[in-house]
């Protein structure tokens, strides 16, 4: 086992939840963790929709939204921390970002840089890879 | 409260703190101690009952006892 390669395709916010609670978790514990952040995914890492909460929901995830007597970290703040104590690192995908018609500062700073499917295989060659 | 024989050199107080919160804040603790060091983990989420020992045991810590509080865990662990 030489790690993950999470491909994030999705803005549901359980989906999103999901990856960065068991990327953390790996990266933690010393288990080498990508993830390429693509496609819609990248709605829910946009700056103005983390600060509004405004996130695309089902039932999980309102529950979350809602919980009152729960602290939920938001992803967000998952992966903050385990970027500081393990090896974990975020891609933004370029394509998506083109047809967006953003740039890195339009995203919460979570983000290595920016990457190209071709550098995204390459560093998942050696890696378990997931599709969210 | 319930006792116990330990006396923890560190306490993390994780109550309120949903999946992976407990066990991420002991991730980050048990990183940075020294071998023999005993931490209390402090939790009310109850996945952390199951979650915590399976990854001391891949990590290869001790789990040296789980004390059940009014309305959290204490969970005692020894870094080796």
């Amino acid at each position: 086992m030489t790690g993950y390669a999470i491909v994030l395709a999705s803005n549901e916010l359980a989906r999103v939840q999901a990856v960065s609670t068991i990327g953390s978790v790996a990266a933690a514990s010393d288990i080498p963790v990508e993830v390429f952040v693509t496609m819609d995914g990248l709605l829910a890492f946009d700056e103005e929709v983390v600060e509004t909460g405004d996130f695309d929901v089902g039932p999980v995830g309102r529950a979350m939204q809602d919980a009152e007597d729960a602290d939920v970290p938001l992803f967000t703040e998952q992966f903050q921390q385990a970027q500081e104590i393990g090896p974990l690192k975020l891609w933004a995908c370029e394509m998506a970002m083109d047809l967006l018609d953003t740039d890195l500062d339009d995203y919460v700073d979570v983000f290595e840089d920016t990457l190209g499917v071709a550098g995204f295989l390459n560093r998942a060659q050696d890696k378990q890879i997931v599709f969210v | 409260m319930s006792e116990t024989e330990y006396d923890p050199d560190v306490t993390i107080d994780a109550r309120g703190s949903t999946c992976p919160g407990p066990l991420m804040d002991l991730i980050g603790k048990v990183k940075e101690a020294d071998p023999g060091t005993v931490i209390e983990l402090q939790t009310s989420d109850s996945g952390s009952k199951g979650d915590v020992p399976e990854w001391l045991d891949e990590a290869g810590h001790d789990l040296l006892e789980v004390v059940e509080q009014d309305d959290y865990w204490s969970m005692y662990v020894e870094t080796n």
